[in-house]
């Protein structure tokens, strides 16, 4: 790559264009059939680790390629850093350490630090807005709430859990957004 | 709400006439014992019609009736029926305060506080204050004045006549004629000649004229001059005049029954005066946000323009250079865009310093002390945010200075001083900074008072206080708590000190220094930024780390050898002419790896009195830059003032210096 072809794509580079899975087509798609016995709900579901995580789509604001991220000194160790979302400063967190995944917090501070289809997942929160890094996106799970199991026992040590459900042969894990990012 | 936009504009254009009913009553106050100028009656008089037809037309009854209660006494007092006593002028000042207090309270849409109830209270006082009518006054023609001229004069101008011709003040009767296409601008002109020399009591209009196209007047002059200064004014205009006199011929001219005032200004255009627009400051703070990420858009489009030029590759080099030169105009509009933003937020400390000298009056005659107190300096501009947040540490500093800095007059009298203590205000520019001073000749701060006070309250070991210098010692006083009052004033209230003046001003990204000496005085001097909206930041690295430190308070930059640091007492201090000074590494206190370097970068930073070195590996370069706040999320974490974008679309840290400051150079305070 040449300086100048360097600068244009520095020009160019939004980190949220390109590839992402977009939530438009959830919109188009035809709604299943009121059947009267039970309407599935939608969530958000990801990779961690080698697990599946899911979060309701309602709390989902965007879903970005990972940027730079700016490490904040003196910060708890599960904050990532913050990104610069067009124009406005938002703070990431790696969440692993907390659900208790092998790993802990590895330091991220760009898209060299992370696989190809790692992206951060904006999620809308009442202390503010926050990203959460995740090994992958999934897409978007109908998950019947008949299926869901509460969570396991020590829920005490695990708050930010709020079930666990099935669908077919998966298993997804259901987060408690607030909780998880306490 | 739809209600919200009508209360905003009344609160404003109310807000207007209050402070210019302000201005003209504290001019009135500075002259007490004296004749009020009747024109300076007259500006109250009008500033208080004008705001109770406001206040009625938006229905706030409690504005409108002390409104108009203080016209009512306005009127009464420019008729000659009270006098401008002391007792009533306190109450038009207090009415100031009143009805600042109702329009705070109009402007949060309550309806019941203490302002309420103060208003009825001084409506009340101030009717009971004019109450008492005068006994008929004599009648006008018995003074020596033609009937036929009296018949048209209203009631003020009689009143007028008759104040002047008590004062033995000759009366004229002037006589110009003026052509009727430029007969508003002669007439107004006459009337500026004649001021100096003359009081014009009336001017009529008057049938008699020579021909169709010309209109006389009849001006009823009161002159203290000689009769040859006056002929020597009016000759210019063509205008003759004769002395009035008991035996003065009856005047030719049938009254005409036109009301006076209404005469010359009939025809007044309806366009408003002002060209001037009132703007809410949240759009201001949005076209400075939009200019902030134009400004990074130009950061980048130049590196672009440079990146073309230096690869050349596919570009014509045609295309570069136009490219570069577009870049450059595209820099220049930016910058008087940003200029022109900034300067639309400027607004005079005038503004703040009339409410300041409204409360120094009161304070000051509640006080019993006898102080001039002195302003200078208000047409100086600061960003508005700032001039706001300015009114609360100043009028702080100035209760302090007549509560603790003037000493009472018999003790002023016995060190040799004038009985009169003096205070000043005053603010003047200084570079890319206003420098504010709040200054008293009082007895100036007591050394061994601060060292016992911070003793006694534990701030400090009895051996640590003797060891401090006189500027250290006299910096104490900025600790939270720390007083040397003994008895609780009723002035300066409790609790409340100048540590919070400190944290008001440091929040403004300002310094504060004190100057003192014993029995000169005190000064505080208040340093402060011209705005915050868009900052100059200086960008600085360390390992590896990028971070944008505020230019205004970077006082200089020095490279220190790690040899030239020395450890007091476990802290690294440098010395910067002669000055010793608080000394970290950024990556140290950021827990950042550190590697050792030959040189470190110093950057000295000021906050109020404080100084404090932060050693960086890199200085990178200066740049305008908008700083938008962390997350919520990120409270707790210290030293962060909040990130900004330098043009590469990444987040770099601002830090907070008044943080940095109160962290690492902490005053001794833990015990």
């Amino acid at each position: 790559m040449s300086t100048f072809e360097q600068l244009i794509d520095q020009f160019l580079y939004r980190p949220d264009e390109p590839g992402l899975p977009s939530l438009q087509w959830l919109a188009d798609a035809p709604r299943p059939e009121s059947t009267g016995v039970e309407a599935p709900q939608e969530f958000l579901a990801f990779s961690l680790t080698d697990e599946t995580y899911a979060v309701p789509i309602a709390t989902v604001r965007e879903i970005v390629k990972v940027p730079v991220i700016t490490e904040v000194p003196r910060a708890p160790k599960e904050l990532l850093g913050v990104m610069n979302l067009r124009g406005e400063v938002l703070p990431v967190y790696d969440v692993r350490a907390r659900l208790l995944l092998a790993g802990g917090v590895q330091p991220i501070t760009g898209p060299g630090d992370v696989p190809a289809q790692a992206r951060i997942v904006l999620v809308k929160s009442e202390s503010g807005d926050a990203g959460i890094i995740t090994d992958g996106v999934e897409g978007v799970v109908r998950l019947l709430p008949s299926l869901t199991e509460p969570p396991p026992p020590g829920g005490t040590e695990k708050p930010f859990l709020a079930g666990l459900s099935r669908r077919g042969e998966r298993l997804y894990i259901l987060l408690d957004v607030e909780k998880v990012l306490e | 709400m739809t209600e919200r936009r009508p209360v905003a504009e009344f609160v404003a254009e109310a807000t207007e006439i209050v402070e210019g009913l302000s201005r003209e009553l504290l001019g009135l106050d500075e002259r007490r014992g004296e004749e009020p100028d009747p024109e300076r009656l007259n500006a109250i008089f009008r500033a208080a019609h004008s705001l109770k037809g406001l206040a009625s037309l938006f229905g706030h009854d409690r504005i409108a009736r002390l409104a108009h209660v203080l016209e009512d006494a306005l009127d009464a007092l420019r008729l000659g029926k009270v006098a401008a006593d002391d007792a009533l002028i306190d109450a038009f000042i207090d009415g100031v305060d009143v009805l600042s207090g109702l329009l705070a309270m109009a402007s949060r849409g309550e309806t019941d506080g203490p302002a309420a109830e103060r208003a009825l209270a001084l409506a009340q006082h101030i009717e009971t204050l004019v109450a008492p009518a005068p006994e008929k006054p004599p009648a006008l023609h018995e003074l020596g004045v033609d009937k036929a001229v009296l018949n048209v004069l209203t009631e003020y101008e009689e009143h007028r006549l008759r104040e002047n011709v008590k004062k033995g003040v000759a009366l004229y009767m002037v006589r110009a004629v003026f052509s009727l296409e430029d007969f508003d601008q002669k007439l107004t002109a006459l009337n500026a000649a004649l001021k100096p020399l003359a009081e014009v009591v009336s001017t009529l209009p008057s049938a008699q004229a020579s021909d169709e196209a010309r209109i006389a007047f009849d001006l009823l002059v009161a002159c203290r001059q000689p009769a040859a200064d006056l002929e020597a004014v009016i000759r210019p205009f063509g205008a003759t005049h004769a002395l009035l006199s008991a035996s003065v011929a009856p005047r030719p001219s049938a009254p005409v029954p036109v009301p006076v005032t209404a005469g010359p200004t009939a025809e007044v255009s309806l366009k408003s005066l002002s060209q001037t627009v009132r703007v809410d400051i949240a759009r201001l703070d949005r076209l400075m946000a939009a200019v902030g990420d134009l400004l990074l858009t130009r950061t980048n489009i130049k590196r672009f323009a440079e990146g073309a030029r230096a690869a050349g590759g596919g570009l014509h080099p045609m295309w570069a250079q136009e490219l570069s030169r577009e870049a450059r105009a595209l820099e220049r509009k930016l910058d008087d865009l940003q200029k022109g933003i900034l300067e639309v937020r400027m607004v005079p400390l005038g503004q703040v310093f009339d409410r300041l000298a409204r409360l120094v009056r009161r304070l000051l005659r509640e006080s019993g002390k006898e102080i001039d107190f002195e302003i200078s300096g208000g047409d100086v501009e600061l960003d508005k945010l700032i001039v706001e947040e300015l009114s609360d540490p100043l009028m702080h500093l100035l209760r302090n200075a007549i509560d603790h800095g003037i000493e009472a007059p018999d003790k002023r009298a016995s060190k040799g001083k004038p009985r009169r203590g003096r205070i000043r205000l005053r603010a003047a520019n200084s570079g890319n900074h206003v420098v504010i001073e709040v200054g008293d000749d009082g007895a100036g701060m007591d050394d061994d008072r601060i060292r016992d006070e911070a003793v006694s309250r534990g701030l400090l070991t009895t051996k640590k206080a003797a060891d401090l210098q006189r500027t250290d010692l006299l910096n104490l006083v900025f600790l939270p708590g720390f007083s040397t009052r003994r008895q609780v004033s009723e002035l300066s209230g409790r609790g409340v000190g100048l540590d919070v003046v400190k944290t008001n001003l440091g929040r403004l990204s300002g310094l504060i220094d004190i100057v003192s000496e014993r029995g000169q005085g005190t000064t505080f001097v208040l340093t402060l930024p011209l705005t915050l909206a868009i900052i100059r930041a200086l960008v600085v690295q360390s390992a590896g780390r990028t971070y944008a430190v505020p230019m205004s308070s970077v006082l200089e930059i020095v490279a220190v050898r790690p040899s030239e640091l020395r450890t007091v007492e476990h802290r690294q201090m440098l010395s910067v002419r002669g000055q010793t000074v608080p000394f970290v590494r950024l990556s140290q206190l950021f827990k950042l790896p550190e590697t050792p370097v030959d040189l470190h970068y110093v950057v000295l930073v000021g906050l109020a009195q404080h100084r404090l070195g932060i050693a960086v590996d890199h200085l990178l370069g200066q740049q305008d830059v908008v700083t938008k706040p962390l997350s919520a999320r990120l409270r707790d974490v210290p030293g962060l003032a909040g990130a900004t974008d330098l043009g590469d679309r990444r987040a770099v840290l601002v830090l907070d210096v008044p943080a940095l400051v109160s962290e690492i150079v902490r005053p001794q305070a833990s015990p």
